[in-house]
Order: C-alpha cells, then structure tokens, then sequence
C-alpha cells in the first residue's frame, strides 16, 4: 500500500497517528494484508457467503410502544442539555 | 447440579467467609492483576466474575479500552441477568486484551499475570476470567470467545474454558467485537460447573435476534478426530504431551482416526478479515461523547472530534480499524471480505461431515505458555498464526472446550475438543470422564471451605 492510499485509509477510519507509530503500523499492515492474499488460491466460490455460522431464523423484535422510566440512567453516561446528549458540531 | 455448585452451597461458612475472600482476592490481585472491578459487598452466593467486555448494571464496563472508561452500564447482559440469583453472587469485573484483540492477554494496561508464574503470560483475551478461575476454589467466570479467547487462557492457566455453539447464549449486553463470531461461554475448574451455569444462560432471547431456541444435544459416538494439518508445526514437547493424552482416551474406549482438511490454514486470513471488517464497524460508536472517555471540547469539528476520541485506542486496536476498513473497501470487498465469508461456508461444510459422527481434537495452543517479553516481541502476523487450533471452531461457530490435560515444566497444557452444533453438552460430558482419571492442579484455593 502506498503512502497517499495509506493516509486516504487513515483520514476514513477517523485515525491520526504520531510519525513512529505510522510507521509501525503501516509496515504491519504491508505484511498482514500480504498474509491475507494467501486467500486467494482458496477454492470456495462455489458457495455462498456465510454471513452467520449457523441458520437464524428470521426474527424481528415487537414493533410496541415502551414507556421506558429509566431515562436518566441512559443519559447519565454523556454530557446532557434537557433531555439531549450534547455531542461536537457536524 | 454440579459438585463444586452444590457443595458451596451446603456447605456451612463462616460469618465473613465473603469479606475474607474480597480481601484476599485483592491482595492476590496486586500480584496477578486479574480484576478491573472487585465488588466489595459481595454477601451471598458462588462468587461468579464477569469479563469486563460484558455489561454489569452500575459497574463500570470498559472491554478494558481507555475510550470506554467511565462508562457505567444501565442494564445486566442477559447471560448476566440469568445468574442474577441467590444461587450466584457478583464478585467483580475481570480484565482482558482491548475489546478482545489479542492471544495472550497483554493489550491492555497493567495486564494480568500466569497463577503458576507471573513470569508467562495467562493468554487471551478473557485473561483475567482464566487468572481469577485458577486461583478461587469455588467460583466460575462469564468469559467471551470471537477466535480463541476462552480456549487460549484456559489452556494457559489450567482451566476448563467452554465457548457454546453460536447462538445458545444470547450476546444482549456484550461489548462488540464481531457479531457473528462473538460467543459467551464459561471457565470453570471443572466440566460439570461450566455445564451448569451453560444451562443458567442459554436459551432465546427477545434482545439479541442471532440468539435461537435450539435444543442442546449429548450425542458422543466414541470416536476423535485428529486434522493432520493442525498438528503440523506444533512445538514437540506439546505433540508428545497430545499423543499422551489421544492414548488415555483410547484407554477409554474412544477409537482414533486421522483425516485431512488441505485448505484449514485458510481459516486464519479467513477469519481475522472478517472479524476485523465487523470491529472496525463496532467501533465506530465510540465516539467520545455518547459512551465512556469524553473529549469534551464541543467546539471542534466533528470530524476532529471524533479523531481525537479514537487516538486513545491502543495500538492493536488502531491496526485492526484500519484493516477491517481497508477489507470493506468497495474496490477489494469481493477479493477479501467476501471471499472471507465464502471460506467460513466451506469450512462449515467440511467440518460438520467430519463431525458428523466424532469429535476433532488437538492441542488447544500449539506452543507452551510463552514468557510475557517473549509474547510482547511477536510481530503480528506470527501471533496471529498462533490462534490456528482456536480459530476453525470460532469461525465455524462450533461448540469447543479446552481442558487441562498435562504439565510441561509446571506449566499447564490444554487440549480440546470440538463438536457439532448444538452438541454441546456431549464435549463437556467426555471431558468430566476425562477429570474421572485426571486431577487438575492448582497453586491457589482461595475461598476454600
């Protein structure tokens, strides 16, 4: 991987990193993803992606009303203004 | 009921059996350091422990990452809701690699230490849970495996380390790593414990929609399994010690075959793909403000905000956010990830033939229980390899147990056994024939009565 493809990937995933640890994990990732490339000789295209290791029934949550008193509890783990987390400016 | 379970119970104690045991457990965890949490007013109950990736209401639940400090859970997981009994009392929160990244327990700070020498490493990642279970007598641990991170520390520790199928225990209340490989299980000092308390937290659950209705089987039709190429390249000293052990279940009327799975070793690229394309998904959420650590500066831009939220994960975290992204990528997605997906349903095929009528066994690590200097140096694709026994069940969703089964230099060796789906109950019963014969050692028996 080159140096701007790294730095796109970088500035995707929200990281910044000092200058030795950049260059740490940038040689990391060369030779983890040359490992992974060891996959493509696998011969598994003729089936099909399994996204779970077992058969999930499909199952969906009640679609009801709660009326969920705790709400104090949920909030108290952020910075709250009324009955909103306070969050940074998109 | 279980031996240990029941005896605790009848058993008459005195009057600060519990106060006694926090204040030992914290002694010996200034040596071990295998607590994050230690509850001090624990009164009633088998002390149980909870690995720290795992939601405990109003006990601080970090998955043993900065980025979550502080952070207070407002609810039980349900595996925990389910010991929320007389029968069990909570004991503490035990530490682990950062959200699960790791094989022998030191990513993360002040890591937990081996209870046979603190010179070694307890393995990972539910490290602590492995520490806390060798050293009290009468306790059991909620652990949590995604590709090895219960077989690994049992093994290392001497414990016996169960991870269910998939989908038997509900993953309500777990700390993401990656949801379709994420197990709770149990350590315990013996089968029949870890069965126990498998039976407590079973069962569906209208919070996790993965979590199905299956009945859990015991069908054991005498006969194991040997893959050739998991017992390749395995250190000597732990094949000789597995020979041994295949021969004492021989002495038990198991018959023994080998078999080959040519493309097994694909697993490993197989599944760190693919649980790091689902990581760096989960992580996503924390983003310093909503959950734990919190930047505090609302002024920044959102993006900035977010970078200087995720410049306090640890570096093995940073690696795997940054692979699982690249993995998802659009334009390598299908050559990767999908491929990756492909492989796990091939696997599954392959392994459910062999399954069919055996279990698979083999050592649970392929090395013996490495000194902590000798783990930190590893480059990260040598210690990715080593998960290569832990790895095919986990990707598979297979259940698994590691059990002690010898002592190399006073260390403890582990050997498991995997089964089909929902044929849990059956390793976890050939392993309590196993304990007829075979007595675990343990340095400590704290809480003993």
């Amino acid at each position: 991987m080159d140096e701007n493809e790294f730095d796109r990937l970088l500035k995707t995933c929200r990281l910044s990193l000092a200058p030795e640890e950049k260059a740490q994990i940038k040689k990391d990732i060369d030779n983890i993803i040359e490992y992974f490339n060891t996959l493509s000789d696998a011969k598994c295209d003729d089936y099909a992606p399994a996204y779970q290791p077992i058969k999930v029934p499909p199952r969906r949550r009640k679609d009801a009303v709660e009326h969920f008193k705790e709400t104090g509890k949920l909030l108290k783990n952020s910075k709250i203004y009324r009955f909103f987390i306070v969050g940074p400016k998109i | 009921m279980s031996q240990n379970i029941s005896e605790f119970a009848k058993r008459p104690k005195p009057d600060n059996y519990y106060s006694e045991l926090v204040k030992k457990v914290g002694e010996l965890n200034q040596k071990f350091r295998m607590f994050s949490n230690i509850n001090q007013d624990i009164s009633f109950g088998l002390p149980f422990s909870v690995k720290d990736n795992i939601c405990v209401k109003d006990v601080e639940s970090t998955a043993s990452s900065k980025i979550l400090s502080g952070y207070l859970p407002p609810f039980n997981a349900t595996a925990v809701d389910r010991l929320s009994t007389d029968e069990f009392g909570f004991l503490g929160k035990t530490k682990m690699d950062e959200f699960g990244f790791g094989t022998f327990g030191i990513n993360c700070p002040e890591h937990p230490l081996n209870p046979f020498d603190e010179r070694y490493v307890a393995g990972g990642s539910s490290s602590g849970s492995a520490v806390a279970t060798a050293i009290l007598k009468h306790h059991v641990s909620i652990a949590e495996s995604t590709g090895g991170s219960i077989s690994s520390p049992s093994s290392f520790c001497g414990v016996v380390g169960f991870t269910p199928s998939y989908g038997t225990v509900s993953r309500y209340g777990l700390i993401d790593y990656a949801n379709s490989l994420d197990k709770i299980g149990v350590m315990a000092r013996s089968a029949s414990d870890a069965r126990y308390v498998f039976d407590k937290m079973k069962g569906s659950d209208n919070y996790d929609t993965t979590c199905v209705d299956h009945g859990v089987s015991s069908l054991n039709k005498k006969k194991l399994v040997i893959i050739d190429q998991l017992v390749n390249g395995i250190d000597s000293e732990i094949l000789g010690s597995f020979d041994r052990t295949v021969s004492k279940f021989e002495g038990m009327d198991y018959s023994v075959e080998h078999k080959s799975i040519p493309f097994i070793e694909k697993a490993i690229p197989a599944y760190y793909i693919i649980s790091m394309a689902e990581a760096s998904t989960n992580l996503a959420k924390y983003t310093g403000f909503k959950y734990g650590l919190k930047v505090g500066d609302f002024s920044k831009p959102y993006n900035d905000f977010f970078t200087e939220a995720r410049s306090s994960f640890g570096i093995e975290t940073k690696r795997r956010v940054v692979l699982g992204t690249f993995v998802r990528s659009a334009s390598v997605k299908s050559r990767y990830y999908e491929k990756a997906l492909r492989l796990r349903a091939m696997l599954i095929a392959t392994l459910n033939d062999v399954l069919k009528d055996a279990f698979i066994i083999s050592p649970s690590m392929p090395i013996k229980v490495p000194k902590v200097e000798e783990a930190m140096e590893m480059d990260p694709v040598k210690a990715y390899k080593i998960d290569y026994l832990t790895i095919p069940p986990n990707l598979a969703g297979l259940p698994h147990v590691s059990f002690p089964s010898d002592y190399i230099g006073g260390m403890p060796v582990g050997t498991q056994l995997v089964t089909n789906h929902f044929n849990d109950y059956a390793i976890l019963d050939a392993v309590a024939e196993w304990e007829k014969s075979f007595k675990y050692k343990f340095k400590y028996e704290v809480g003993a009565l």
